[in-house]
């Protein structure tokens, strides 16, 4: 049954867009359209989940994609906005990897984790490819942490990575039990959270989010 | 029974926030842990009683295992909540943090102590829930001052653990996966009970990714090396009470979540696969706080060194595996838990006194503070090995299975380690320890709550290390049972 799902033509296209998606934040230099993107993204995300919840029709994974979306894809990128909004950073990324070779690394880790998920060889054709696309997400939000010098943008990366196993996870599975997911969410919101705070934080007595400035404590 | 025992240090929390006295919050904080202390005495009879207890739609239970990291939590946690009046209080006094910082303290020790019980009694694999709150908690707490390093400490905390995390949860997405394959998909399929029962026939490729990623990522909570980057940090600009919490309690949570998938991972991989990655993770962190201990000019990273260092050695126990190996691991997580805190508070009265955490700044402690002077440099003893105390006992029996199991390499260079860290940590120590107090302090000791949670902690260092009680010998051999 997974395979009609994953098959299906709307669902590679969801997929192929996710990935687009990611590609907008690694090409972007603006705070603002970083996180537009990564709205799109986890709508995108909630798309997917829509469509695996309409056709085998489980109550839990609606549950799963209206919170997808309400929180991941609206609340999130509301946060994101008040945060940048409320410090007054600049909205240009600093960055440690330029644009033009961030794309291509973007591209070999895609490359990587399409061959890497197609060695494991135990998962059907159609949702490996929903599980390669997973891969990609994890570790393009990995690199998208270590090259951007901006507090902001690791916390960005988290969320790709985690909405990369999100896809995983649907993938895989059609989702974790209900009470994990929900779990899951609750952490998320919360990590958001705490992060804001700690963001804020770091802007009041470093008086910027450059996560240069981070590097007293070694040894 | 589980539901109060998570119900008390949440209401405590409560109760915390809204008082209006630094008496009054003071009260209610040990009051809370002493009910939480006795409800997770409860547990561990209820236990000892039912074997396994399970509640609220089979998400909370409790098998030895749980009990044991339940005991561990709620006695430290006690401990910390009478040694917080002492330190707390006194830097109340001298104006460092004000009443409505102090409430915040209180009122967030206690939720932590709450998510860390939580992780001992969740029944599925949605112990990374819990996991990662005690990751948010705990960084809040970390910020409570709000100096540069210790802002600086807790972003890289939190970056580096949810990242950690996160390569966690697509471990327990593939155990989950792995699982629904036998299964079906219900509910029950990421429970404890329900996945050991069939975890032999899981699929051994899906299981060894997945415990790969369990490992890196429960292991970079428990500050295994190379993922330990962010503990030294974490540990030495926390509140000193809290960095108690987080070395002798935290990584043990980290570490428990490892155990467990190991023992499911194991059924299904073989345990020669499993085992190696434990020595490999075990070696490499054993290796890694070596030089660091050696090197070492601030008093409480060296002691966070060497939590990086006891993780290793309960991964090395388990690793080497047998009934000893697993024996001397699970009794290891209590010693290294009651020491550390010990540790840990001696460097808390230190660094009030001398209101420096560099070792070359401090000396003569034992002249100019007696009680935690001594105590300090037994503590020193006992947590670098030596007879007669606790951690010897669980050192030996480790490296004895390391012996008899076969793993002669690797047992020999965890020898040779803990010789190079005795040597470096004592060296360290004893600078602080003897010779003349500085010019400027005075002398006297901390006042008695300090030393009371510091004695209390003493005496199970002493009686463990000459003689384990019959019914504590049974719950291990029972977490042993569990683990095999």
């Amino acid at each position: 049954m997974e395979e009609v799902i994953f098959g299906s033509n709307i669902m590679q296209l969801f997929i192929a867009l996710i990935l687009v998606s990611t590609f907008m934040i690694l090409g972007s230099t603006r705070l603002y359209s970083c996180v537009r993107a990564f709205g799109i993204q986890s709508f995108l995300l909630a798309s997917v989940a829509g469509v695996v919840a309409l056709s085998t029709g489980k109550i839990d994974i609606y549950i799963v994609a209206i919170l997808t979306l309400a929180i991941k894809s609206i609340l999130i990128p509301y946060i994101f906005i008040y945060i940048i909004r409320e410090i007054k950073v600049k909205r240009e990324i600093a960055l440690y990897v330029g644009i033009s070779p961030s794309l291509i690394i973007g591209g070999i880790l895609v490359v990587i984790s399409y061959y890497l998920i197609r060695s494991i060889n135990v998962i059907t054709d159609l949702s490996s490819f929903a599980l390669s696309a997973s891969m990609s997400l994890v570790s393009i939000g990995l690199f998208i942490m270590i090259s951007r010098k901006k507090a902001i943008m690791q916390m960005l990366g988290i969320l790709i990575m985690e909405n990369g196993l999100f896809l995983g996870a649907i993938s895989l599975t059609n989702g974790m039990p209900l009470l994990v997911e929900l779990g899951i969410f609750f952490d998320v919101l919360i990590g958001v959270l705490i992060m804001g705070i700690l963001i804020f934080r770091i802007n009041k007595t470093f008086e910027t989010i450059d996560t240069d400035m981070l590097k007293n404590l070694i040894g | 029974m589980i539901e109060y025992l998570l119900l008390a240090p949440l209401l405590t929390s409560i109760l915390c926030f809204f008082t209006r006295t630094k008496k009054q919050v003071e009260t209610i904080s040990v009051l809370g842990s002493i009910i939480t202390l006795l409800l997770g005495l409860l547990l561990v009879v209820d236990v000892y009683k039912y074997e396994v207890i399970v509640t609220w739609q089979n998400a909370l239970f409790a098998d030895a295992f749980s009990a044991y990291i339940v005991l561990i939590v709620s006695i430290v946690g006690f401990v910390a909540s009478l040694y917080s009046v002492g330190y707390m209080g006194h830097e109340h006094k001298h104006g460092v943090i004000d009443d409505k910082k102090l409430r915040l303290y209180y009122s967030l020790f206690h939720i932590f102590m709450f998510t860390m019980l939580l992780v001992g009694v969740t029944n599925n694999l949605g112990l990374w829930i819990a996991i990662e709150m005690t990751t948010l908690v705990s960084a809040l707490l970390m910020i409570l001052y709000s100096r540069k390093s210790s802002i600086e400490a807790a972003w890289k905390y939190m970056i580096i653990c949810t990242v950690g995390i996160t390569f966690a949860l697509f471990g327990t997405i593939l155990t989950y996966f792995a699982a629904v394959n036998i299964l079906g998909e219900t509910g029950d399929a990421l429970n404890w009970t329900s996945l050991i029962a069939v975890a032999d026939q899981f699929d051994p490729t899906i299981m060894k990714l997945a415990f790969i990623f369990i490992l890196i990522g429960y292991g970079t909570k428990a500050g295994l090396a190379p993922m330990h980057t962010w503990l030294p940090d974490a540990h030495s600009e926390a509140p000193t009470p809290v960095s108690a919490l987080l070395s002798g309690v935290l990584l043990n949570c980290a570490m428990y979540g490892i155990i467990r998938f190991y023992t499911v991972a194991s059924k299904s991989t073989g345990e020669a696969f499993t085992s190696n990655l434990l020595i490999i993770f075990g070696l490499l962190s054993l290796g890694i706080a070596v030089p660091f201990i050696l090197l070492q000019e601030d008093y409480k990273r060296l002691l966070a060194y060497s939590s990086v260092e006891h993780m290793g050695i309960i991964a090395l126990g388990i690793g080497f595996g047998g009934v000893y190996g697993i024996f001397g691991a699970i009794l290891h997580m209590f010693n290294h838990a009651m020491t550390k805190s010990l540790m840990f508070f001696g460097a808390g009265n230190i660094l009030l006194k001398h209101d420096t955490k560099e070792i070359f700044n401090v000396s003569g402690v034992v002249k100019s503070m007696p009680v935690t002077g001594a105590m300090f440099v037994v503590g020193t003893l006992a947590i670098t090995g030596s007879p007669p105390f606790s951690i010897f006992i669980s050192e030996f029996t480790i490296l004895a299975s390391g012996f008899s199991q076969g793993h002669i390499v690797a047992a020999v260079l965890f020898l040779l380690f803990i010789i190079m860290i005795f040597a470096g940590f004592f060296n360290n120590v004893s600078r602080m320890a003897f010779g003349n107090p500085k010019p400027g302090i005075e002398k006297g000791d901390m006042g008695r709550w300090t030393l009371v949670a510091m004695g209390i902690l003493m005496v199970f260092i002493i009686v463990l290390g000459v003689y384990i009680p019959t019914p504590f010998y049974e719950m291990i051999m029972r977490v042993v049972e569990i683990v095999r």
